[in-house]
């Protein structure tokens, strides 16, 4: 087999997947190497197995007000949860399969195995590929330049008894056998709420516990509207607290905790740890080629090259954001400057979501931020239990908020909570790429009924007044 | 305890009650005195004008405001709704329950749903301006009326 290459990826996750078929399209000869499974986090145990749990969760909830919607069922519905994991990995299964053929149509050699770069030759960088199961001889190819995708891993968890049975992270969670009747979450950020939502609404009686912020990647505007849609659905929030242990008791394990210098516990069949996540760098060789580091993770510049020429780090390796379609944005960077290109990174404008239920979604500055940026704004909100679309489907909860420029009127950010949040924030994002203004979304006409309508009343709010929402004095 | 007493009125099939123990701003806020600290709330009448509380939003404990002016908001299924206070004076608390719970605003306006204490400066000069129980029922049949005649 032909061993030379202009590209070699290590780590075949959203990031390296996309450089790997970018370089590709440029002509590039391309190696991808990949430990576990062509998908990385995201694919296999991350965005999309958690979006269609989601989407199972959604219908059990819709089946449960089938009333409200003239349908009769037989009987209450039942969660099947054997089925719902094996509905998730069928969905994977399609995703990776297509992204494999993807990369054998684009001539990317695929090699299975954990990546070491072994130094430089006069052609590039020596990659050394080790299979992962059984005991294989390392393989040697050469690569003009290497880009490094090895992605994160969840980090330890951050108290002793952390190693017992039952305690998991979101993979294993993923793949659990049956419905826990009652399970602790530990860390209230995007994923364990994520998971607070959708186990709480299948009906597992669950305790989120946060060391000190409540969803604090959200606008704690929103955050602060979606606490209690949370706890009526049923989940324990207990957030400012320090974590003592977790040990077992009956059948299951509890989490002691310090709350203001008394003494709690929080019991569950299980345990889930979403205390964050490292970037993973084993086996890669860093230190034997001096690279230099950024804490946790790969210290790259603004071209994404880390400080050896020719090796660029990608996506959660880097240890800043997190997030795929950021990994995905800098696989398209990274692969065009490393066949040849000098394009820079632009992070003004970088959309989160948060698939709780209903969806959270953000994209640039919120009120806080630009109080403490000292930048004048103004603020338009509209409710989704204002707007008929919503009204129509049934998912009123939440609102949309514009915030601007005081003076400019530009769009400087998003925030929305509510049916399809994630999806309509991509007008707040595209607003602000461009520079427009609250006016400019004013003044589109936007379809009716439909969602994105929140979105334009809310920058009509900027001004004074929506049309369809009054805001009054009192009487 | 005994039960405080109310004035009533029914309008269609909605009962507006004012309680008798407390005083009225007109733009439908209460102020309970309470040995020199204010009790804060908004009327029944505020409450079933503007629908389903989804969030209430006072004005942060430390935060000083002034009779008439805004000391909150509350968000419901209709209206973005401005909370004038009833007094002048320093927000000592805000009630956290409506954090997890904003409908005791709707369930128990005169109760549970009430909104800020306020550490008054001068409650008695304050009260000059404000409505006795009976002066304020008869403003909010009024007001009812007006609400009426907008949806003929």
């Amino acid at each position: 087999m032909e061993s030379t290459f202009d590209l070699a990826i290590i780590g075949g996750g959203p990031g390296g997947y996309l450089a790997a078929i970018r370089a590709a399209q440029l002509g590039g000869k391309v190696a991808l190497v990949e430990m576990e499974r062509i998908g990385g986090t995201c694919l296999n145990r991350g965005c999309i197995p958690t979006k269609t749990l989601f989407r199972n969760v959604e219908a059990y909830l819709l089946a449960r007000r089938a009333g409200e919607f003239g349908v009769t069922l037989p009987g209450d519905p039942a969660v099947d949860f054997r089925r719902m994991i094996q509905r998730k990995n069928e969905v994977v299964n399609t995703l990776v399969e297509g992204v494999m053929k993807l990369l054998s149509g684009h001539r990317v050699q695929v090699y299975d195995g954990v990546g070491t770069i072994l130094g430089g030759n006069a052609e590039g960088w020596r990659v050394g590929i080790k299979g992962k199961r059984g005991p294989t001889e390392v393989e040697e190819i050469t690569a003009r330049k290497v880009i490094i995708a090895t992605g994160s891993v969840p980090s330890p968890v951050p108290m002793p008894g952390g190693d017992l049975p039952g305690v998991l992270t979101s993979r294993e969670l993923l793949d659990l056998d049956h419905l826990p009747e009652s399970m602790v979450i530990i860390g209230a950020s995007v994923v364990g709420t994520e998971f607070a939502s959708m186990f709480g609404n299948l009906g597992t009686k669950v305790t989120l516990l946060g060391r000190r912020t409540f969803l604090k990647d959200a606008d704690e505007q929103l955050a602060a509207r979606y606490k209690p849609i949370l706890i009526r659905q049923g989940v324990t929030v207990d957030i400012g607290l320090e974590f003592k242990e977790i040990r077992p008791k009956d059948a299951g394990l509890e989490v002691v905790y310090d709350k203001g210098g008394v003494e709690k516990t929080a019991s569950g069949e299980i345990i889930l740890s979403s205390a964050g996540r490292w970037p993973y760098t084993d086996g890669l060789g860093l230190e034997a080629l001096g690279i230099a580091r950024q804490g946790r993770g790969i210290a790259v510049d603004e071209y994404l090259e880390t400080n050896r020429p020719g090796i660029y780090a990608i996506g959660d390796v880097t240890g800043r954001k997190m997030l795929a379609h950021v990994a995905y944005y800098e696989g398209m960077v990274a692969a065009e400057n490393a066949m040849g290109a000098r394009r820079k990174t632009d992070y003004r404008v970088v959309p989160e979501c948060i698939f709780t239920m209903p969806e959270i979604a953000d994209v640039g500055l919120t009120e806080r931020q630009a109080k403490e940026a000292d930048i004048p704004y103004k603020v338009g909100r509209f409710p989704f239990s204002a707007l008929g679309k919503a009204l129509a489907v049934g998912e009123t909860a939440g609102q949309v908020r514009i915030v601007c420029q005081a003076e400019s009127g530009r769009v400087i950010g998003m925030h929305a909570m509510g049916p399809h949040a994630s999806d309509i924030i991509a007008e707040g994002a595209m607003a602000m790429r461009l520079g427009a203004t609250a006016q400019d979304i004013a003044d589109t006409i936007h379809a009716h009924p439909t969602l994105p309508e929140a979105t334009m009343e809310a920058a009509l709010g900027v001004f004074g007044e929506p049309i369809h929402y009054r805001t009054a004095g009192g009487g | 305890m005994e039960r405080p007493e109310y004035l009533e009125t029914t309008v269609d099939k909605f009962v507006f009650r004012v309680m008798a123990d407390r005083y009225y701003h007109e733009s439908d806020t209460w102020a309970m005195d309470e040995n020199g600290t204010v009790r804060v709330g908004g009327s029944d009448f505020l409450q079933k004008k503007n629908g389903d509380v989804a969030f209430v939003e006072p004005r942060a404990r430390g935060t000083r405001v002034a009779q008439g002016e805004e000391f909150g908001q509350i968000e419901t299924i209709k209206a973005l709704v401005s909370l004038v206070s009833p007094v002048t004076g320093e927000i000592i608390e805000v009630n956290g329950e409506l954090e997890a719970r904003p409908e005791l605003v709707n369930e128990d306006p005169y109760g549970e749903g009430w909104i800020v204490r306020i550490e008054a400066e001068d409650f008695a000069r304050d009260r000059q301006k404000l409505l006795e129980p009976g002066d304020y029922f008869i403003l909010m049949q009024e007001k009812i009326k007006e609400e009426l005649g907008k949806k003929k």
